[in-house]
């Protein structure tokens, strides 16, 4: 990997949505293609906590905005961050914005995003506000989470408890103006009651899905809705709201799970439902 | 077995029957057995007492506790109202060439030594197992079984013991007598006051199962993970929550193998006779074993050694089960002892003085929560786990172990209304299914040493497992797009073979590769 640069507000290589901030990084320390920062972005945020439902949301939104050409932005923390870096890789670019130098992270984080931030570094950029070998402070998060939501044309928050970061970046984009959108979740989850306040108070449009989110950018979406009749569609529909173990999931098609075992496998084939490494199965 | 072949050997002398005059012979010769892990040596005990100044000296590579054996048969002997000889007591352990452990050695040396000397007036045509307490009664000892074996097998019917172990002599089909000391095993030889020999107990009752299939509420597809393993005998990880009934699918187990042939209690029961865990009254396994070393087990009480070395639990759940529970907190250390035994379904303890093997033929069934804290996907409880801590738990389990285990379920909680259903499956007909499975597989192993589809070699495979069209179909999509290693491919196969053979179909069918498929680990 090559080093990080430098970047002050005079550059012209320096994103100029962060002039909307109150006080811009100076400098940005930006780590990959250099260029990807500038781009139409959206930004996906959400708890490290999440459910099996807000991951796949969150993956699903980033790839759909990624193969439409927008650059996917988020914090690079376990759960929702990760999934929405994972998604924009499949399809596309994507950004993290780290709360701590960029040496300082890579020396500190796990194997898995590690490779997860070269992954970033090829296909897009990490970038920081602060130098190299700075140390993460409980208020570098407060200030990146705000960093992320001013890169963005628009913010989307997946998952969020009541105390959640992602809130953070949800009130700047408020006072920034981007369009806030939020995914509702189920009533009484933890990991969704930040989010559902959100939309509860006005402060956020619910999200219906990868379409809405396209149309918020004024884009059409790739295509219609791939609807899947038969056996294989209701089983994804039966996975859609969670990951379910093999009993449940055929109780619920009402079906023997012997009936079912041939459509889950190719099902799993496929790469369209994904075996979790408890048993059960999930939709990617 | 019974009958008495000829003793083929150089070892007793002249006149067989009881003489009334003391003779006193220059060197004795007794039988005895010398064990090594589960490999034994029929030893012949030599003993010369011979004019010089008052020692004992034994010799042929004993260990320290045959050393100190020395110590034990002279008190014994005065003990017991004898006398030890005052003069060069030397006592030779044939073969000289390999170290004997252990404290069996006792008694044949202690006859030895009266027969040298004047004091038994008949030879010793029995093989003598027992350790001798300083007050001269005699201690039962690890191992009877195998020796027995051992010598029933070189033609030595008769076997003089310790009360306690007789029974397991006598399971053996040895004439095996009883004492309680070393006076009365003196007198029996002599002729003075014979014992009857031990009657073999009677086999136990067939245990009850712990758990019968029935007893278990919902988990349909666990409950056929569970039919699965135990057809083919294949290595089982059950995840979920804890409440949902891992442990009791575990213990279902044992209730859906078939049951111990002649061959396996007798070599099962070997293992527990080495490990001292024989119960005298059923010396007999009749069962198979059920072991569930707990997760703080060290690598010595898993797979076994120390010294004299032991068997670990591994080889005492020899042809039955090795559960064990809550996976994820055994030691990393520990579990890669595993590999061994899994792979080779024995396990060789190298040691200075040679190596002990003892058989681990078992069927792994290993258990463990999703998480750390145990509630992922759990309806009833919100796991509070972040996904780093979520992975680093699953990560203490090694890919090489993981890789030896075939099938992989999720045990969910069964929701309060269904506990209630009807119509559940008893262990007794699903067992049926599996017996007959087991026998397809017999059929087609017929002349080899494997049993069941675990054990299929690729050769194996390549012959027995057909797979029809559509099968063939999806096992190259699951090759092409999941990259399925040539293990891998091997593994869903041997569960595919099974799948198919509990449906009784030749062929392996495009249902049997899926089922296989969805319950890989």
């Amino acid at each position: 990997m090559s080093a990080a640069i430098a970047i002050g507000p005079a550059d012209p290589r320096y994103p100029p949505r962060l002039l909307d901030l109150a006080h811009p990084p100076d400098p940005l320390w930006v780590r990959g293609e250099i260029a990807v920062p500038l781009e139409r972005a959206v930004s996906i945020v959400g708890t490290r906590r999440a459910t099996g439902y807000g991951l796949r949301v969150a993956r699903e939104l980033a790839a759909a905005a990624a193969a439409a050409g927008i650059v996917v932005v988020s914090g690079l923390a376990q759960g929702i961050d990760s999934a929405a870096h994972e998604g924009a890789l499949e399809r596309g670019r994507t950004v993290a914005v780290l709360g701590q130098g960029i040496a300082a992270y890579l020396a500190r984080t796990n194997a898995r995003r590690r490779r997860l931030a070269a992954e970033i570094v090829r296909a897009g950029a990490l970038i920081a506000e602060y130098p190299p070998d700075a140390p993460a402070k409980d208020w570098t998060f407060a200030r990146r989470n705000a960093t992320i939501a001013a890169l963005a044309e628009v913010v989307i928050v997946v998952e969020a408890p009541s105390d959640s970061g992602a809130l953070i970046t949800a009130a700047e984009a408020r006072r920034l103006r981007r369009p806030l959108y939020a995914v509702p979740g189920p009533i009484g989850v933890a990991a969704c009651a930040g989010s559902n306040a959100l939309i509860a108070s006005g402060e956020a449009r619910a999200l219906t899905g990868a379409e809405m989110l396209l149309a918020s950018l004024g884009l059409a979406s790739d295509g219609a809705v791939r609807r899947t009749d038969g056996d294989t569609g209701r089983i994804l529909d039966a996975l859609a709201a969670s990951p379910l173990d093999p009993d449940a999931l055929a109780k619920r098609l009402g079906l023997a799970a012997p009936a079912l075992a041939q459509t889950l496998a190719r099902l799993v084939i496929s790469g369209e439902v994904r075996p979790c490494p408890d048993g059960r199965f999930a939709r990617r | 077995m019974r009958d008495r072949a000829p003793i083929a050997t150089d070892v007793i002398g002249e006149s067989r029957s009881p003489t009334p005059e003391v003779k006193v012979r220059a060197v004795a010769r007794v039988w005895a057995c010398a064990l090594w892990g589960l490999e034994t040596a029929l030893v012949t005990v030599e003993v010369d007492v011979a004019n010089g100044l008052p020692a004992f000296v034994v010799v042929g590579l004993p260990d320290a506790a045959v050393q100190e054996a020395r110590e034990r048969v002279r008190a014994a002997i005065r003990n017991s109202g004898y006398e030890f000889p005052l003069r060069r007591v030397t006592v030779n352990l044939a073969p000289a060439e390999r170290r004997k452990e252990g404290t069996g050695f006792d008694l044949a040396i202690a006859l030895g030594i009266l027969r040298a000397s004047g004091q038994l007036a008949v030879d010793v045509e029995a093989l003598c197992l027992g350790e001798l307490a300083l007050d001269g009664a005699l201690r039962p000892v690890r191992g009877t079984m195998p020796r027995v074996r051992h010598a029933l097998a070189r033609g030595i019917a008769a076997a003089l013991l310790a009360s306690a172990n007789a029974g397991e002599a006598a399971a053996c089909g040895a004439d095996a007598y009883g004492f309680g000391s070393l006076r009365e095993a003196v007198d029996h030889v002599a002729g003075s006051a014979r014992v009857a020999p031990t009657v073999a107990p009677a086999p136990a009752p067939p245990e009850r199962p712990a758990v019968d299939l029935a007893d278990i509420a919902g988990q349909e597809t666990p409950k056929r993970a569970l039919e699965i393993a135990a057809a083919g005998a294949h290595s089982l990880l059950l995840v979920g929550p804890p409440g949902t009934g891992k442990t009791m699918l575990a213990r279902a187990l044992p209730s859906l193998l078939p049951p111990l042939d002649h061959d396996e209690a007798l070599a099962a029961s070997a293992v527990h006779s080495v490990a001292g865990l024989v119960d005298p009254r059923h010396p007999l396994l009749r069962s198979r074993p059920f072991r569930a070393p707990h997760h703080t087990a060290s690598p010595l009480a898993l797979v076994g050694g120390g010294s004299p070395p032991r068997p670990g639990e591994v080889s005492l759940a020899h042809c039955g089960v090795l559960f064990l529970d809550e996976l994820a907190e055994f030691s990393p250390s520990v579990l890669d002892t595993l590999r061994e035994p899994l792979e080779e379904r024995s396990i060789t303890i190298s040691r200075a003085g040679g190596a002990a093997t003892y058989p681990a033929r078992f069927l792994l069934v290993a258990a463990m929560n999703p998480c750390p804290c145990g509630h992922l996907g759990d309806p009833a409880v919100e796991c509070r786990c972040l996904p780093d801590a979520v992975e680093r738990y699953r990560g203490r389990l090694s890919g090489p172990l993981l890789d030896r285990i075939d099938l992989r379920v999720n045990v969910p909680r069964v929701p309060y209304e269904r506990l209630r259903d009807e119509g559940r499956e008893s262990s007794a007909t699903v067992r049926g299914r599996v017996l007959a499975a087991r026998e397809r597989m017999a059929a087609r192993l017929v002349g080899t040493a494997r049993r069941t589809n675990a054990e299929l070699t690729v050769a194996d495979i390549r012959r027995w497992c057909r797979v029809d069209d559509d099968g063939e179909t999806l096992l190259g999509a699951a090759i092409r797009e999941r990259r399925l290693s040539a293990r891998g491919y091997h593994r869903l196969l041997r569960v595919a073979r099974t799948v198919a053979d509990l449906a009784g179909s030749d062929q392996i069918r495009a249902d049997d590769v899926a089922v296989a498929l969805l319950m890989r680990a």
